[in-house]
């Protein structure tokens, strides 16, 4: 029993994660129409600024917000040059999906140059991983973090979009650009700080991800897209509450099957899942945001 | 470089670019599918179990791993072609990251994570003759009815299903055509390589096949065979400049002819605009030399027509 709630509090954990990196992914997917598949090696690329800057002995409170910070560059930097321009051509969603590929290819070919084929692992003391004692479980403190951005994130993104001005401009953008335009919106500015935004926050999952599993590699991000895609597909595309629910769901199903069937079989039930949400409820649990977005 | 290298260099070209061609047979009606890559895995433990494993002769073999692909692609396609084209296409990359997870989990089949050793080498006639198979399917199809409506498809779906075209039939189609000439590619690739695993068919394929197809252009069957070769000779090139600059260059390339030359390589379109130019400026007494170019709608970007 106690494993089983040890278990239960690893899949949390892990998916909280997953939850962070599906809603970059549903933020740049409903604001700016495209299905960023490069947006797994942004996390990747948030993780090395903090590992670098870790492993030089800079303690996580900076390290931490150098990562966002690089993460938030790398995507204005794909935006100006790649997404901007294609997008002053009128290219559809598909021409969107190839330039993300694209940019996948060179971040993940970047990230192999400077962290080498070998995976590693974030320095020991930068982070404490003294777990805490509660009732027998073991709780490391990175899965309090895990929780806490988790939180912070989805709430602070939610209210961001429905309470604040700019939050409307990016929703307006997001619903028709040209009309937002008319009615004085800087698209510009708009487009660039949500690529911003939904950069950092997938930067911020992939800093966790290395923590909480031990693992920096430049491949990290890819298992991220795959599980954050699943996430987005799962809860609904552009949907907060779906990206969370969704998230949680595959990180606690992850852990179990690793727990009580077999660590290979934990890929194949999440792909697996997704594909019968694809085939059965593509609209995912709680449906598209299309109609009520704007 | 020698008689062998480069006869070994042309031979993976023509068989990336029929990698290449399986993806454009898919993006023909507008569907961006990287399914190609999982049929190719089909095609290539097939071919280890039979030739090495039953003996069987490589012509009968070969049929056998372009009837396994199509047989993947009508199983994909009664599961995926119903959804929206941008949820396909990362559906089909999610598919290449299963097909990595499904070979490390069937040993029986595909060795496991030891991967296979193919001890058939097929002689260079057998590539050249599915390469030539498969040009004078694709050549056929462009100028038949389906060569028509999916071109229309691309290009406007609405339209097309207005003026009949049953838009989901097509794309099955187009999807079985796709997936027959990944098996095929998927056996020849395996008796190029000598040995597979699950790294084999992994998602650098899929970006050195989807760069070949964008590269070469979605307009016309020469454009993905074109980018195929070029893209294998084009490592051969970068080999020893840095580590990872053949990905680097594949990444670059995919970004700035999105940008710059969205229609790719090879662009009927634009040859026919050209032959018209030139004809308006040859044509005496013709007072506005510019007149006919001019009077042409302004022409459309790949990403337009590969449609939103």
């Amino acid at each position: 029993m106690e494993l089983l709630f040890q278990q239960l509090l690893n899949g949390l954990s892990l998916g909280s994660v997953y939850a962070i990196f599906a809603i970059g992914f549903g933020l740049i997917f409903a604001n700016m129409g495209i299905l960023n598949v490069a947006q797994g090696s942004y996390a990747t690329w948030g993780v090395i600024p903090t590992y670098l800057l870790s492993r030089a002995g800079v303690p996580l409170w900076i390290a931490l917000p150098a990562g966002l910070a690089g993460a938030a560059l790398i995507g204005l930097l794909a935006e100006w040059l790649a997404f901007k321009p294609l997008r002053d051509r009128n290219a559809g969603m598909l021409g969107s999906i190839i330039i993300a590929v694209g940019i996948w290819i060179i971040l993940l070919a970047l990230g192999e140059i400077v962290l080498g084929p070998n995976p590693s692992a974030m320095p020991s003391g930068a982070f404490p991983s003294v777990p805490l004692d509660v009732l027998g479980l073991k709780i490391p403190p990175i899965f309090l973090l895990n929780w806490v951005a988790l939180a912070v994130v989805a709430v602070g993104l939610t209210l961001f979009l429905s309470r604040t001005r700019f939050g409307a401009s990016i929703r307006s953008v997001g619903f028709k650009a040209d009309s937002a335009a008319i009615v004085g919106v800087d698209t510009r500015v708009v487009l660039s700080v949500t690529a911003m935004i939904a950069a950092a926050i997938a930067g911020l999952s992939g800093i966790l991800y290395s923590f909480t599993a031990n693992n920096v590699s430049f491949t990290v991000g890819e298992g991220l897209m795959l599980k954050g895609f699943a996430a987005v597909v799962i809860g609904g595309f552009g949907n907060v509450k779906g990206a969370v629910v969704a998230g949680v769901a595959i990180g606690v199903i992850e852990a179990l099957t690793q727990q009580y069937l077999s660590s290979t079989f934990r890929d194949a039930i999440t792909f697996g899942l997704m594909l019968l949400f694809l085939v059965v409820r593509p609209q995912g649990i709680f449906g598209e945001l299309k109609a009520s977005r704007a | 470089m020698n008689a062998v290298s480069i006869l070994s260099t042309l031979e993976f070209g023509v068989v990336f670019g029929m990698l290449a061609l399986s993806m454009y047979s898919a993006l023909s009606t507008g569907l961006l599918s990287m399914a190609s890559i999982m049929f190719a895995g089909c095609g290539a433990f097939l071919f280890a179990q039979l030739t090495d494993g039953l003996g069987w002769p490589p012509v009968l073999v070969l049929l056998c791993a372009a009837a396994i692909g199509g047989v993947a692609a009508i199983v994909l396609s009664a599961l995926l072609l119903h959804l929206e084209s941008h949820y396909i296409a990362m559906a089909t990359i999610a598919i290449v990251l299963m097909t990595r997870v499904a070979v490390l989990n069937l040993p029986a089949v595909t060795g496991g994570v030891n991967g296979t050793p193919i001890l058939t080498e097929l002689s260079p006639l057998y590539i050249a003759g599915a390469l030539l198979v498969a040009v004078w399917v694709f050549a056929r199809l462009r100028r038949s009815r389906y060569g028509l409506a999916s071109e229309l498809a691309r290009e406007d779906t609405t339209v097309a299903s207005t003026l009949g075209v049953n838009i989901r039939w097509l794309r099955t189609v187009s999807f079985i055509i796709s997936g027959c000439v990944g098996g095929l590619v998927g056996a020849l690739l395996a008796s190029l390589y000598g040995y597979i695993d699950a790294d084999t068919f992994s998602m650098d394929l899929a970006f050195t096949a989807l760069a070949a197809v964008v590269l070469g252009g979605a307009f016309h069957w020469l454009g993905p065979l074109i980018g195929g070769v070029v893209f294998t000779i084009l490592p051969e090139l970068l080999r020893g400049w840095f580590e990872r600059a053949d990905q680097l260059v594949d990444g670059v390339i995919l970004v700035v002819i999105m940008i710059f030359l969205p229609r790719g390589l090879v662009d009927p379109l634009r040859w026919k605009q050209l032959v018209r130019r030139l004809r308006g400026r040859g044509e005496p007494g013709d007072g506005m030399p510019a007149g006919p170019a001019a009077a042409e709608p302004a022409q459309r970007t790949a990403t337009e027509a590969i449609g939103s």
